[in-house]
């Protein structure tokens, strides 16, 4: 799976993008657990596949998990 | 309706007026155009980053949704990404529908949802590195 973290998220993951080994039944939070634990989840959301999800709902074969700090498109 | 997304490196160009059919009565644009102070602060410009295939699935459905509530002809959103200088256009709107109120209230409306759910983010620096998703696309 490809992890993006974008904006001032990326900086606080230590990261902008990874591709590892993922598991169906991991959820976001776990996987970020793994590959950036200093990161604190509040405020931010996830996405999978370019659809916002849930912290705690497995990501199955999903190919793609953004990290998305607060918004400020225009 | 028929629409238009894009996003660009490149200074906004903003694409010839025209009616949509014999049915237009009113076109609403909108500039959005980087000021010289970011929460008090003066600053040269902002740094623009998306992630380009969400920030478009998630506009188009907005401008799906609108449409439902606010019926339009067509629709224009060109969103500058990298660097853009203190008075350059950042954002570029334009909406046509057969009535101003449908046209005004689609465009505000579209603005607050960009701000609120879809995946774009401005910095008052350029970042050192970023993901090769957020790379600008164009479609239409």
């Amino acid at each position: 799976m490809k992890i993006f973290a974008f904006s001032t998220a990326r900086e606080r993951a230590g990261f902008a993008e990874l591709d590892l080994p993922v598991d169906p039944s991991e959820t976001p939070r776990t996987i970020l657990g793994r590959v950036a634990p200093q990161l604190p989840l509040a405020g931010l959301r996830a996405a999978i596949d370019c659809e916002y999800w849930d912290w705690d709902v497995p990501v199955g074969t999903a190919s793609e998990l953004a990290i998305i700090p607060p918004v400020s498109g225009g | 309706m028929e629409t238009h997304i894009e996003f660009t490196t490149q200074p906004i160009v903003i694409p010839a007026a025209r009616a949509s059919t014999r049915e237009t009565g009113a076109e609403v644009e909108f500039r959005g155009i980087v000021r010289g102070t970011e929460q008090g602060r003066a600053i040269a410009g902002l740094d623009y980053e998306a992630y380009a295939p969400m920030a478009e699935l998630q506009l188009r459905r907005i401008l799906d949704q609108l449409h439902e509530t606010w019926p339009c002809q067509a629709a224009w959103f060109i969103h500058r990404l990298g660097w853009v200088p203190v008075g350059e256009v950042s954002l570029y709107i334009r909406v046509l529908a057969s009535h101003r109120e449908s046209a005004f209230r689609f465009c505000m409306a579209l603005i607050d949802l960009l701000k609120k759910d879809v995946p774009i983010w401005k910095l008052t620096s350029p970042p050192a590195t970023r993901a090769e998703a957020g790379s600008p696309q164009k479609s239409k």
